[in-house]
């Protein structure tokens, strides 16, 4: 599902060019479930950004189900974004002005789905994550997991292929945390294919494959099953 | 997402900082608002004065008076001061001509049992209502018969009835004038726009010349009314009795015709009020740039504002093309209600001013649309630029920003 073949990110920063990602070569097949870990700084966040089609390499290849990101146009990789990709964030990114219902709607609305089937697939998904009763909440009236769980909602709103998660527990306590992994487990038992980044062992260990980065450069990988 | 979904989004964007919109809002509001009630205040001053000069001429109707009546100012030594009967004849031996009448006005004290007051007194012949533009609301006017007759009646003015018999009903009712008794037969509104009435009151008695001829005897001819058979060149026959009559009176400016004259001093008083409303609705204009300004102030405010939300909306899959219209949308709503409330409260400043004044002020439909889809445009045109910086943001940098 997602290849990447001596893929390179370099940032301007004043004069000096700063390379952040050094030829990554890195393979993801459909329905694995992979852990990114790294120090804080190492390049996890870029991946996820050039892997979510937010971002593109400065050097390399970055092949999507098949085809070539580079090749592909600004409206081309909205629908990528839209379909095929669903975010997850550390900060949960939930627009803070319209309720929880409206927060899932987004990305059905992009999609052009209709009004009233827009409300219906969003209420089942908010109840898909037991979050059916906050429905009309703002996400100010949330707790933490709560919002991760509207969150999740939200990426799995036009069914994607694949969920991006980056650090979903950092701002989480470990309770909590689990819960929400425990969740995207369950997503990954459905079939989709997930990529997590974190800090913590014990979320990480919780995937198939955990992939190590260390200064932008893939360090080592270790496989529990699969 | 239809048009209208884009148009709903909007309002509850706008909804979310009620106040901040309602002051963005507000710069248009002004703006058309004002532009509206000049527009409105300027038809209706227009139509008033149009309406009060063309009072005096009823169709097929020539004014003629002596020029001292139209030029103000001192009369030379000789100058024709009235019109005698031998005026009168000379008028009438015109081929053409149907019938010449002649009008007099002055002041006098009328009374009724209740009270007196000074009124103004308008005497002519039984078309006098057309020629000064009497509506009659009660009663009757004076007819042909009254005038031959120099019957004693008279017909009020609202006003002066209202004065003199207060909620009585005045028909049927005796009036005095320099002491001679009036039988009241007739209830009139004057039907000239209320500009001039509004300076020189509209305390009226309306009576057969010959009556009033009767009552006053030094009273002076102020106004011959030649009546043209219909079919008649009018302007040309006016011209040819102005003339004669300069000719008998040995003074070659003696004599005007005074509904020329009217129409010309209505034509510059148009010009001059079309002047006056372009002027003004230049300034207003000028308002609602400002207006827009604001707008285009505000939303590069909101759009650095909710630079993290626009991330969010790319990474959930939204076109640069959705971002730009969510913005112009934004831009347009604000301004489109901003115009929809200035059309209506300058609509209502000119139906006050119609109330408190009589100006016959009324916005006319084109403009009141032209306006609002004015204020969308702007909205449009002022959202462009900030709506166009959202959709260019880089997505990662938005979605770090805090
Ligand atoms: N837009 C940018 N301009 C310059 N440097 C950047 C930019 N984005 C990220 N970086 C740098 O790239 C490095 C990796 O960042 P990131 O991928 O966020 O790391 P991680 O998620 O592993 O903590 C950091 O040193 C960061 O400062
Ligand atoms: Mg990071």
């Amino acid at each position: 599902m997602i290849e990447l073949s001596g893929v390179c990110k370099a940032y301007k920063v004043g004069d000096e060019p700063l390379t952040v990602l050094h030829g990554i070569d890195l393979r993801i097949e459909e329905g694995e479930f992979v852990s990114i870990m790294g120090p804080s700084g190492s390049g996890k966040s870029t991946l996820m950004h050039i892997i979510g089609c937010l971002d593109t390499p400065s050097a390399g290849e970055y092949r999507l189900c098949g085809t070539s990101v580079g090749g592909l146009s600004a409206r081309d990789l909205a629908v990528l974004r839209n379909r095929t990709i669903g975010f997850v964030f550390q900060n949960f990114h939930l627009l803070p002005r319209i309720t929880a219902v409206r927060n899932v709607e987004l990305p059905l609305l992009y999609a052009g789905v209709s009004r009233a089937q827009r409300r219906s697939r969003a209420l089942e998904l908010l109840a898909r994550v037991g979050m059916e009763d906050r429905a009309q909440h703002l996400p100010t009236a949330l707790s933490g997991g709560q919002k991760q769980r509207v969150a999740i909602a939200r990426a799995l709103a036009n069914d994607p292929a694949l969920i991006l998660a980056d650090e979903p527990t950092g701002a989480l306590d470990q309770r909590t945390g689990l819960e929400i992994i425990e969740l995207l487990r369950e997503l990954h038992s459905a079939g989709r294919t997930i990529v997590v980044i974190t800090h913590d062992p014990t979320v990480a260990a919780a995937a198939d494959r955990t992939i190590y980065i260390v200064d932008g450069h893939i360090q080592r990988e270790e496989v529990r099953r699969g | 997402m239809n048009a209208w979904e884009m148009v709903s989004m909007a309002l509850i964007s706008l909804r979310t900082n009620k106040l901040r919109s309602f002051l963005t809002m507000l710069g248009i509001l002004i703006g058309v608002a004002s532009i509206i009630a000049i527009v409105a205040i300027g038809n209706g001053g227009k139509a008033a004065v149009l309406g009060a000069i063309a009072s005096g001429s009823a169709e097929n109707t020539i004014q003629i008076v002596p020029r001292e009546l139209v030029a103000p100012g001192l009369p030379q030594p000789g100058q024709v001061l009235a019109i005698d009967e031998s005026d009168l004849a000379i008028a009438a031996s015109f081929s053409g001509v149907q019938q010449v009448n002649y009008t007099l006005y002055g002041t006098a004290v009328v009374g009724s049992s209740n009270r007196s007051d000074n009124a103004s007194i308008e005497a002519g012949p039984a078309n006098l209502n057309e020629l000064t533009r009497l509506r009659i609301t009660r009663g009757h006017m004076f007819n042909q018969a009254d005038v031959i007759g120099h019957r004693d009646v008279a017909v009020l003015s609202q006003s002066l009835a209202n004065k003199l018999f207060g909620s009585g009903n005045p028909i049927g009712g005796l009036v005095t004038v320099s002491g001679v008794p009036l039988q009241v037969i007739g209830v009139a509104v004057s039907q000239e726009a209320s500009l001039f009435s509004l300076f020189m009151g509209s305390d009226a008695l309306y009576m057969p010349a010959t009556t009033c001829q009767d009552l006053f005897p030094n009273w002076s001819i102020s106004e011959m009314d030649v009546q043209a058979a219909p079919g008649t060149n009018v302007q040309n026959l006016a011209q040819r009795i102005v003339t004669a009559l300069n000719i008998h009176a040995g003074d070659a400016t003696a004599f005007a015709d005074s509904s020329g004259l009217a129409s010309s001093v209505g034509a510059l008083l148009s010009k001059v009020t079309t002047i006056l409303t372009l002027v003004i609705g230049a300034i207003a204009g000028i308002a609602l740039l400002v207006g827009g300004v604001g707008v285009m102030n505000i939303m590069l405010v909101s759009v650095t504002e909710r630079t993290q939300e626009i991330g969010i909306r790319i990474s959930l899959g939204a076109t640069r093309t959705a971002i730009l219209f969510q913005f112009l949308v934004e831009s347009a709503t604000i301004t489109a209600i901003g115009g929809l409330a200035g059309v209506v409260i300058g609509s209502l400043i000119g139906l006050g001013i119609r109330m408190a004044t009589g100006i016959p002020a009324s916005v006319p439909w084109p403009v009141a649309v032209l306006s609002f889809l004015f204020s969308a445009v702007i909205g449009v045109v002022c959202g462009l630029y900030p709506a166009n910086k959202a959709a260019r943001l880089n997505p990662i940098e938005a979605l770090r920003y805090e």
